[in-house]
């Protein structure tokens, strides 16, 4: 019998049905160096045995803080009050000895990055193994055969044990984490937004998979999410954290309703539904003739290839064509690893194209140091995480004005008339109260709004975001997009937008384009392409988005093959449900899907690499 | 400019254990500076001493006299000058070329700082003593071979740890921005690298001065100095040779000794603080 079983049975003998978690008044602070921080704040939550709750609240809210408080796992600069029962336990102040017994037997954590959460240099096997041989003295014999079920359970191949992490995908990271989370048959499994990285396919195999295993089994899981439909769809209860309280807590229907909280109703509200046309902000009429002069950016039949020690090398970006023309947002979609970000990289000179050309302006762009110095003037990059974008060590105005430095630019007001108009066209008005203050001091829409103005200094034409609000929370989020959308309005600029957010694509950009394996495999108008998918892989990308009280379909199986090693033909051939239903064959064009590779895409569109769609299109 | 404002608000952290390491310091080179204005040549002449040899303290002179009959005293606070110019010199060259040896090594790529790197592993394995002793002797005894063996055999640390700290800030996303913002090498040193450096460059001068003051004492008790000049280690070597131990002329031995150990101490205590207040490195938990 389980040590857990037994605690949870002399609960019961005194009269006070115990959950397997309960929660109670739990309250955390973090001491930091200016002031204390409440983070949590007389949190009450149960989880009984068998129960799926869903725990839902944007960044900040306190969600992880509460996770690692289950298992006291919080650094020590936190102070903690209330109670934590876990399988009858106090988890608060119970003994070390009994905790480390606790942690991973009775509830174990599925971490938000996979890629962080395993160790780079130990194979994957050996990591699964750790926790089984730490609690059950068992031999290594039967730690390795238990790992090996439990990687067989998560759908990975036995060698994957052999791998180390760097090796697999984000999804098989993913897995592998989870079979970690399951070594020692815990009572409780707590996620915490599993599938926050992943892109919807993965993100549909992924929550099927953890929820099979987990509630299939008798288990219990707190599933952790920023996303209420993903919860509405499997969860058998949701609780409402803002601002480090529980401000509502129901059944998925209850608290989809409505919520009769108005935070609830808030974030309910920020959702984007694709296809829904009052989702799009200010969406301008494509133009049917296609760009009319020459494209501020466009790359032509790029390539860049990373060279690979061992093996075969990785064509990270295989032929790509994209214009870019003034006053327009493209947004590049795609999974993880489909090569859109080297393909910002080197857009924006950071990586040397090893095939095609870059033209801005129409004028070739030539990798030598004053091209590319003045290459960068026109184009900017803004990236993702805007708190590590910033040097921690600049000012607000040294960060701004550091492009203008660099270019040794006089500009005619004088520099610090300068910043304060490029911030104030990044939307921060009364631009002098943020010159002496420091990066760490703003909040992170703050923050990729300083990054943006100091891009916007050296006057750019075109803006490249990677992945621009995917760090932020809901109201940062929109502020960044309502400013990109200002600065196409009102000075023509053009931003290509890299994201694996369909939603995001959906809600500010003109045209689409989806990347699949270094190539781009779809483009057009975006209500065309999200709005009436032509490609079999946009369509599954699609329909595996999450929809409230539906359960997720995971649309595609598998993982793509490694740009290392393409297959021959239409590279979606071996996962694409248009050839494995049959469908492809049965109209006589399945041959050329196997062994014919599709063109390269024209620059603009609309236009589809499939040879089915172009069939379907001819009929 | 950025490296300055930061130590500038680090050092309002330093801790009251560094203040005094930084208070020893001030006054151990307050009196290197002011030994010709306190001490005359007459008072250091082997020849014409002006006590007789192996006195115990007494008035007229409070730390008795060393092997020669010269105040001990005095010979001690003339020894600062040369343990502190030796110290200090020799970390001038350790750093100086570590640190620029460890930003190039961590901000360029290619064969030539692969080159550059086995050069700092060759000069890492090399043993300062081994290394003093044959400078000294191929060149003429004084402080110039020691600066130079201490300096050479120390830069090859700063520079690893400097090069380790290059990679960690270039691995960084805001030195990516400042790239695409047009920045060329020079730019990305200065303002993003120098300034995520020079705390490190800070702690470890500090804790070079110490180790390379034992270093100028050691070699100079080995005999490897210029006996001519008056400093710790030769008064120590000389005392020695003298008999002074079995003689049991501890006021003799004490007071260059402590000299050596107070302000060892004193730097590697201030180094210490330093690493606390910037919170680089493994700093002690209080």
């Amino acid at each position: 019998m389980r040590p857990g079983g037994a605690a949870g049975a002399t609960g019961g003998a005194v009269g006070t049905p115990l959950n397997l978690l309960e929660v109670r008044g739990l309250t955390v602070t973090y001491l930091t160096q200016t002031a204390p921080l409440p983070t949590l704040d007389k949190v009450d939550l149960d989880v009984a045995t068998g129960e799926c709750v869903g725990l839902f609240g944007e960044s900040g809210a306190g969600k992880t803080t509460l996770a690692l408080a289950l298992l006291r796992l919080l650094p020590r600069t936190a102070t903690v009050s209330g109670s934590v029962h876990l399988d009858g336990v106090d988890v608060t102040n119970t003994t070390w000895g009994r905790l480390r017994a606790l942690r991973w037997k009775a509830a174990s954590i599925v971490f938000q990055g996979a890629t962080q959460a395993l160790n780079p240099v130990q194979r994957v096997g050996g990591q699964i193994e750790e926790p089984i041989l730490l609690h059950e003295r068992s031999s290594g014999t039967i730690a390795r055969s238990r790992a090996a079920a439990l990687l067989r359970q998560v759908g990975l191949p036995p060698a994957a044990a052999g791998a180390y992490p760097h090796e697999l995908s984000g999804g098989e990271r993913q897995r592998a984490l989870i079979a970690m989370a399951l070594a020692c048959d815990p009572r409780l499994v707590v996620a915490d937004e599993p599938t926050t990285a992943l892109d919807t396919v993965r993100q549909a195999q992924i929550l099927d998979l953890i929820t099979g295993l987990v509630t299939g089994h008798g288990r219990a899981m707190l599933l952790i999410s920023h996303d209420l439909r993903l919860l509405s769809s499997t969860c058998d209860r949701i609780a409402v954290m803002h601002a480090g309280r529980i401000v509502e807590e129901g059944t998925p229907a209850e608290v989809c309703a409505g919520g009769r909280h108005p935070q609830t109703r808030a974030l309910l509200t920020a959702h984007t539904r694709i296809r829904a046309l009052r989702h799009r902000h200010r969406p301008r009429p494509p133009s049917p003739a296609g760009h009319v002069g020459v494209p501020v950016l466009a790359a032509d039949d790029l390539v860049v290839i990373h060279p690979a020690r061992r093996g075969r090398n990785v064509r990270a970006v295989d032929g790509v064509r994209l214009d870019l023309a003034a006053g327009e947002i493209v947004a590049v979609v795609g999974e993880s690893g489909c090569g859109k970000t080297t393909l910002a990289r080197a857009l924006v000179g950071m990586h040397p194209p090893t095939g095609g050309e870059i033209r801005v302006d129409g004028v070739p762009l030539r990798p030598t140091g004053p091209w590319l110095r003045a290459h960068r003037r026109r184009v900017q990059l803004v990236l993702q995480d805007p708190g590590s974008a910033l040097d921690p060590r600049h000012t607000v105005y040294d960060a701004v004005a550091e492009g203008l430095r660099i270019h040794r630019l006089r500009p005619p007001g004088g520099e610090p008339a300068a910043v304060a108009a490029a911030l104030v066209r990044a939307g921060l008005q009364a631009p002098e109260t943020f010159f002496g203050r420091y990066p760490q001091e703003l909040s992170g829409g703050l923050r990729q709004r300083v990054v943006i103005a100091g891009a916007l200094i050296l006057q750019p034409r075109v803006l490249i975001a990677d992945e621009p609000v995917s760090s932020l929370d809901a109201a940062a989020r929109a502020d960044v997009l309502t400013l990109l959308l200002d600065l196409r309005d009102r000075s023509g600029l053009a931003a290509l937008v890299i994201s694996h957010d369909l939603e995001l694509a959906w809600s500010i950009a003109d045209r689409v384009a989806v990347m699949y394996l270094g190539r781009i495999i779809e483009v057009g108008p975006a209500q065309q392409v999200l709005g009436s998918p032509a490609h079999p892989y946009t369509a599954a990308l699609l329909a595996a988005m999450p929809q409230p009280f539906t359960p997720l379909a995971a649309t595609l199986d598998g993982e793509p093959p490694r740009t290392s090693s393409l297959p021959g033909g239409c590279r979606f051939h071996p996962r694409c449900p248009v050839l494995l239903t049959g469908t492809a064959d049965a109209a006589g064009i399945g041959h050329a899907c196997r062994t014919v590779e599709p063109e390269p895409l024209p620059a603009v569109g609309p236009a589809v690499a499939c040879h089915y769609a172009a069939a379907e299109h001819r009929s | 400019m950025t490296a300055g404002r930061a130590m500038r608000r680090a050092a309002g952290r330093v801790d009251a254990r560094g203040r005094v390491a930084v208070a020893v310091i001030g006054a151990y080179l307050v009196l290197a500076i002011a030994a010709p204005l306190l001490i005359t040549p007459a008072d250091l002449s082997a020849v014409g001493a002006p006590g007789a040899p192996h006195l115990p303290p007494s008035a007229r002179f409070p730390l008795g006299t060393d092997v020669y009959g010269r105040s001990m005293l005095a010979v001690t606070v003339w020894g600062t000058r040369v343990s502190l110019t030796v110290g200090l010199s020799a970390t001038a060259v350790a750093i100086g070329v570590g640190a620029v040896a460890g930003i190039v090594a961590g901000h360029f790529r290619g064969r030539l700082v692969a080159v550059l790197m086995h050069v700092t592993d060759w000069f890492l394995a090399m043993p300062t003593l081994v290394l003093a002793a044959v400078l000294t002797g191929v060149l003429r005894p004084g402080a110039g071979p020691v600066v130079l063996a201490i300096g050479l055999t120390s830069w090859p640390a700063t520079a690893r740890l400097v090069r380790a700290q290059t990679l960690v800030v270039e691995a960084q996303p805001h030195v990516d921005r400042a790239k695409v913002l047009g920045a060329g090498h020079w730019h990305v040193i200065r303002h993003h690298v120098l300034a995520a450096v020079a705390p490190l460059i800070v702690v470890q001068a500090s804790l070079t001065v110490s180790a390379a003051v034992l270093t100028e004492a050691t070699l100079a008790f080995l005999g490897q100095a210029d006996p001519i000049v008056v400093s710790w280690g030769t008064t120590l070597q000389q005392a020695r040779d003298a008999g002074s131990v079995s003689a049991g002329h501890w006021w003799i031995l004490f007071p260059p000794g402590a000299a050596i150990v107070v302000l060892g101490l004193a730097f590697t205590e201030c180094g210490r603080a330093v690493q606390r207040a910037l919170r680089v490195g493994p700093w002690e938990h209080p």
